[in-house]
């Protein structure tokens, strides 16, 4: 047994397990041809009422995917990008992708070419579209607020990590008029988003918005296996709730100390939820373990000069 | 004197300046520069098993590292005692190694960034485009920090470096780079910032109209909250209440003190809806990572 796995180390990882296997699941089921329903994301159906503004003020459309280097959440939101860029391409409407990390402007670089190349469209493609601004946060808040405003950019799209310079964009291109669509996966910048712009994908909407826009079968499974994951999550909360709430009743006179369940010194006491079994389930004991192993033989001391 | 013999080395950690270090970073080096050039060349077709694989091997040693069990109170120096362990001893001593691959590609990609900048305001300086002299001034920082920041750096290197740490020994360069550093950088880094709080205000100003009932609760609660942290107002108010529950501490009216208010709507409101949001994005990226990982998720030409 691994060091992870000692006392009850191994629910966690169980659950994660078993959400992975449900997502897996349906992407297979889905994959095999099997019709799933999305319910409707109305900040995803403004995606082109914006470019196809933009189109008839034949102003560019600006993106920025995150702050962050090249996460996860970086991906999905060049993964939107791409749907962004596939309808500007067909109105022959400019881009412009601001990148604040360079293996992020690199591969966007790269999925922005596919997308033009995918529509025929190659010759339209510039290769200034995709740039790389700064990999400072205040230099590069300027440097994107100078393109909205240099460029009046009708439409904006701010997905991904953000932090304090959310604002400073949205805020920014408010002040030219442009229609906004933004989502952060930062829980601390939802709301700045919220008051400046005009559309915004809150939580795992984000992650749900490449299935909505392609409906591919891998996409549109895995979010079915998000929604599978959730009843657990839910399921589980309400299971904790209760035990919770009926064991946490009453006095104890024993505490789970190193190990093992211990008389407490100095009598009973009132039970606090470090007693309950939800929480043994989630914080494995810190007891330590002895293992005796062999040492391996150190490499010769190099010898002392004169010796 | 300690002998260098102390120092555990193992097949991810070498003596620097040894020779088998230098081999090692030398045939490192070849490959990367071969397997950039080789992919550059290969088309598409073979191109992407490559990738696939190697995304799958890169994601398989995290996979691993998070699931085979891990040794348990391991001391430096010690042997494995079976091949379960043996695993896990070679996983957690490469763990240093494989981090560090990230950072030696993106330092590769940073010259790529900066290819971007100069081919962009390059041509405009030459095309003497509309607002060319942005990018003149751009394309002298960049370089004069650069050159300057070096400067600095070797400036401090050696026995005669450590001297540098007491500002009385500086040289001009050393002045230099804190003038730009410190005096300029830093400073334009917290006027952007300052920004935020008037950005905050015309943003606060829009979305606290009551147009809607949605728009009247936010009012409302951002209301409760901000006048919960003025003192003198927090105090007056939850006195007036207190007095209206008499003498009993217990009153129930005095749970709508403006303090106990804010509390209610941070703790019980705000924090379940930023828990629950935090569950549909940590399994939204869960799901992210699994398509990533098997390269299921298809992106430009989808």
């Amino acid at each position: 047994m691994g060091d992870q796995y000692r006392d009850t180390g191994w629910i966690g990882i169980t659950l994660t397990l078993t959400i992975l296997a449900f997502i897996y699941y349906n992407i297979r089921r889905a994959s095999g041809g099997k019709d799933l329903f999305i319910r409707r994301i109305s900040g995803l159906n403004a995606l082109d009422e914006a470019v196809g503004r933009a189109a008839e003020m034949g102003r560019p459309v600006l993106m920025v995917p995150g702050l962050s280097g090249l996460t996860a959440q970086t991906m999905q939101a060049l993964n939107i990008f791409t749907y962004v860029t596939r309808i500007a391409a067909r109105f022959a409407n400019p881009i412009l992708l601001c990148c604040p990390d360079a293996a992020v402007y690199t591969v966007g670089q790269e999925i922005i070419r596919d997308v033009y190349q995918s529509e025929g469209l190659a010759d339209r493609y510039d290769p200034d579209s995709v740039r790389f601004i700064s990999d400072r946060q205040f230099a590069f808040a300027a440097g994107v607020s100078g393109l909205i405003l240099r460029e009046q950019a009708a439409a904006t799209f701010f997905m991904g990590d953000f932090y304090a310079e959310s604002l400073i964009f949205a805020e920014t291109a408010n002040g030219v008029g442009a229609i906004q669509v933004a989502s952060s996966t930062e829980a601390t910048q939802t709301p700045f988003f919220i008051a400046a712009c005009d559309y915004v994908l809150i939580g795992d909407e984000f992650y749900a918005a490449s299935a909505y826009l392609t409906r591919q079968p891998v996409l549109t499974g895995s979010l079915v296996g998000q929604d599978w994951s959730k009843l657990l999550v839910i399921f589980m909360l309400i299971l904790g709730t209760i035990l919770t709430t009926f064991e946490q009743r009453g006095m104890t006179d024993t505490e789970w100390k190193e190990g093992k369940w211990q008389t407490i010194e100095g009598g009973p006491r009132w039970k606090t939820f470090e007693d309950t079994t939800v929480s043994r389930w989630f914080n494995p004991s810190p007891e330590k373990i002895k293992i005796d192993r062999p040492k391996e033989e150190a490499p010769a001391a190099p010898a002392e000069a004169g010796q | 004197m300690i002998p260098f013999a102390q120092i555990r080395t193992d097949f991810w950690t070498d003596l620097p300046g040894s020779s088998s270090a230098n081999l090692k970073i030398i045939v490192g080096l070849l490959v990367g520069i071969g397997v950039i050039f080789a992919l550059l060349r290969m088309s598409t077709q073979f191109r992407r098993p490559l990738i696939v694989g190697s995304t799958f091997i890169a994601g398989l040693y995290y996979i691993l590292l998070w699931l085979w069990p891990k040794p348990i109170d391991r001391d430096p120096g010690e042997v494995a005692t079976n091949p379960v362990e043996g695993l896990g001893f070679w996983l957690e001593d490469a763990n240093p190694a494989v981090s560090q691959v990230r950072n030696i590609i993106a330092a590769f990609l940073i010259g790529l960034g900066v290819y971007s900048l100069l081919r962009i305001h390059v041509g405009k300086i030459a095309k003497q485009q509309k607002d060319w002299g942005f990018s003149l001034v751009l394309l002298v920082s960049m370089f004069g920090m650069a050159g300057v920041g070096f400067a600095d750096w070797a400036s401090r290197q050696g026995p005669e470096g450590a001297k540098l740490d007491n500002q009385a020994n500086w040289g001009a360069i050393n002045y230099v780079q804190d003038f730009l550093f410190d005096g300029l950088l830093q400073q334009m880094d917290a006027a952007m910032f300052s920004l935020i709080a008037f950005y905050i205000l015309s943003a606060a100003y829009r979305a606290f109209r009551a147009r809607s009932v949605e728009a009247t609760i936010l009012l409302g609660t951002a209301m409760i909250l901000m006048l919960s942290l003025l003192g003198g107002i927090s105090y007056l108010s939850d006195q007036a209440i207190e007095k209206m529950g008499g003498t009993d501490p217990n009153a129930f009216i005095n749970n709508f003190r403006l303090t106990e208010l804010a509390g209610w709507i941070q703790n019980s409101v705000q924090v379940a809806s930023i828990r629950g949001l935090q569950f549909g994005i940590g399994i939204g990226l869960l799901a992210l990572a699994l398509r990533l990982w098997l390269s299921l998720e298809k992106m430009g030409n989808a």
